[in-house]
């Protein structure tokens, strides 16, 4: 059925870029942009790749990628934070670095085999018609991502470092009244949010494409940040929104295997597009519930 | 959080200007020379000697034939890096240099491959077309920001990806070279409607046009109202506001004028380098340009420094390829490293620190 392979493959192919949306979402519930983050789920990428091949594990891939996805954002961190660079500029200094580290030290994994992850088919679960085929047969990092969302969801709204973080995104001035560093709570958001993007990465070298290859993430890491504005900085929305760009990347292969002549180019653009309309639709309601330092980031406006 | 997309220089004291320059040349070398540092250890890290490497690169840069790749590398640089500059004047971030040029190319294709036989009168016509569609695609993600508020930076960003699957479409389906072998590509651009050479030389007459472009934006933005009203708009948008500019107009005329030069930039590539559409014609020469933007904060002639100083670290980078056998894109980190260098340690905007933030 083509609407149960869309949806299935919206699961499977959604999962990397709501790792790298989640990441984005903690990184600017404390108010710092993150365009580096297609550079994180990139180098994420080949750190699992490469690791899983030299060590014959995707776990420890999976832990390889959050590590190198966390080091970069780490230097935007450091760039942005302590030395107050532009946000955009130093982001997308890193989408750039990226591309140019995960070239000089990939090429060798090109073509290479490595241990990836396989579907698992959850018990009793899987066998549910419909249901089962689209949320229950796919490989562990994709379950782990159905945790993550709500678990995130779950931790900004309920515990204190969730609070520490938000008010770092919103007033900042009050956490330092309160004898709190806001810098050092951002670092450490925008550090663990380029681990998440690594950890996107990952599964998409380990478990969904079983190969890597240079620029292979394609801009999935720059839908990522602009799903996380018209999901309005909510993990759970992120988490539906990117199904739906799963399932937009999932339609070419779904209608071209049952003989449809589709345009590859159109359907390439696709995921753009609709972002792109997405964001002119709800682009003004989303605004509003901008985290308040970050809106100034988007408006640069001078800051206080 | 600050973005340091500052408008203006404030007016310094003269007696000042011969320290701040020297402390200037100072912050940049450090910079340099610790990107250059990390750059090789990274390349150690490799298995590749840096030395070696390097110094194979600089050599390289010093010939003639080279020289002569560095201004045909530079001018579309230049171009797309003002196309970043004068939006940034006003506080807006132009990262969609990128697909500006290819549309640029693309509309520019259009009119050529309908018209080159006409000669000149068809380049002219190119030089247009590619403006106009340079501009139209800077123009969506103006009119996103200014209706509904969303971040040009987000969506010049994805426009990179649509335009380049605009133009995939026009080279493998409707303009393809039916005559054409390998890779797909439109047919070449008849001689006459190509861009002549300067003198004896193997380059283009764009580098004058380019250059002239960016000696344009800097007597705008320094000596004329327009120039003012969009350096007090990038200041303060509210106090511009109260004002009585028209701050909507003037922030929908520096992208589109950006837009419009990117899109040459895109025909400087087409009609002076590559003679016909093919993927990969743009060379990642947005983003290259906004990190050359970057460099120089934004100044135009410094810019033009920025985009030079670029092209000749990715000529110097055929090298590493040549020579020293490591991919192409390397490079791409040699660059990443010295602008990363410069944003972060010779800025100068780090001395008021906001007590907030620590």
């Amino acid at each position: 059925m083509l609407f149960v392979d869309v949806l299935a493959g919206g699961v499977r192919g959604g999962t990397a870029i709501m790792f790298g949306a989640l990441g984005e979402t903690v990184s600017e519930r404390a108010g710092v942009v993150n365009l580096g983050t297609e550079g994180c789920m990139l180098i994420g990428a080949l750190g699992g790749y490469a690791t899983a091949a030299e060590t014959g594990s995707p776990w420890l891939g999976l832990l390889a990628g959050a590590v190198v996805g966390g080091l970069l954002a780490l230097v935007h961190a450091l760039l942005v934070i302590w030395r107050r660079a532009d946000q955009f500029a130093t982001g997308l200094t890193l989408m750039f670095l990226g591309l140019g580290l995960t070239s000089l030290y990939g090429a060798t994994y090109v073509g290479k085999a490595a241990p990836g992850f396989a579907p698992v088919n959850v018990p009793l679960l899987a066998d549910i018609p419909v249901i089962g085929e689209v949320l229950f047969r796919h490989d562990p990092v994709t379950y782990l991502s159905f945790v993550a969302a709500p678990a995130l969801w779950w931790w900004l709204r309920n515990t204190k470092g969730g609070l520490l973080l938000r008010t770092a995104g919103e007033r900042a001035d009050v956490l330092h009244v309160h004898g709190y560093r806001p810098g050092l709570i951002r670092g450490r958001a925008v550090v663990a949010g380029g681990a998440l993007a690594g950890i996107g990465g990952a599964q998409l070298s380990t478990a969904y494409a079983h190969a890597w290859f240079e620029g292979m993430t394609a801009g999935r890491g720059f839908i990522a940040v602009a799903l996380v504005i018209f999901a309005a900085w909510r993990p759970i929305w992120v988490m539906a929104g990117s199904y739906l760009f799963g399932a937009a990347l999932a339609l070419a292969p779904a209608l071209q295997a049952r003989g449809y002549a589709l345009n590859q180019f159109a359907l390439d653009a696709l995921p753009f597009v609709i972002t792109l309309v997405i964001l002119a639709v709800l682009g003004k309601r989303t605004l509003r519930a901008a985290p308040e330092e970050l809106r100034r980031v988007f408006e640069s406006a001078p800051s206080k | 959080m600050t973005t340091t997309l500052t408008p203006a220089e404030p007016v310094k004291v003269p007696s000042r200007r011969s320290a701040d320059l020297l402390d200037g040349v100072r912050r940049w070398a450090g910079a340099l020379v610790g990107a250059v540092v990390i750059f090789s250890a990274l390349l150690l890290v490799k298995g590749a000697d840096p030395i070696a490497a390097l110094g194979d690169m600089v050599a390289s840069i010093f010939t003639s034939a080279s020289i002569e790749q560095i201004a045909i590398k530079a001018t579309p640089l230049i171009l797309a890096a003002m196309a970043v500059v004068l939006p940034a004047r006003t506080g807006l971030a132009n990262v969609g240099g990128e697909g500006q040029v290819i549309i640029g190319a693309v509309c520019a294709a259009g009119v050529g491959l309908a018209f080159d036989s006409m000669g000149p009168v068809a380049l002219v016509a190119m030089l247009v077309a590619g403006a106009a569609g340079g501009a139209l695609w800077a123009g969506i993600a103006a009119a996103m920001r200014l209706t509904v508020g969303v971040n040009e930076a987000v969506t010049t960003l994805l426009l990179n990806y649509v335009a380049l699957d605009v133009m995939l479409y026009l080279i493998y389906e409707p303009w393809k070279d039916p005559n054409g072998s390998g890779q797909p590509a439109t047919r070449p651009l008849a001689v006459a409607a190509r861009l002549p050479l300067i003198g004896t030389t193997a380059v283009h007459m764009g580098l004058v046009i380019a250059l002239v472009a960016a000696v344009l934006v800097w007597l705008v933005l320094r000596g004329t109202a327009f120039g003012f009203r969009l350096g007090v708009t990038g200041g303060n948008p509210e106090a511009a506001r109260r004002a009585g500019l028209p701050v909507k107009r003037l922030l929908l005329t520096a992208m589109l004028l950006g837009g419009a030069l990117a899109g040459l930039a895109g025909v400087m590539q087409l009609a002076g380098v590559e003679f016909k559409l093919r993927p990969g014609l743009t060379a990642n020469i947005g983003y290259i340009a906004f990190l050359a933007a970057w460099l120089a904060r934004h100044k135009p002639l410094p810019a033009v420094g920025g985009a030079v100083l670029l092209a000749v670290i990715s000529i110097g980078g055929d090298s590493l390829q040549l020579d020293s056998g490591l991919p192409a894109a390397t490079v791409n980190v040699l660059m990443g490293l010295v602008l990363l260098a410069v944003l972060g340690w010779a800025s100068k905007g780090t001395g008021k620190r906001t007590d907030a933030l620590r």
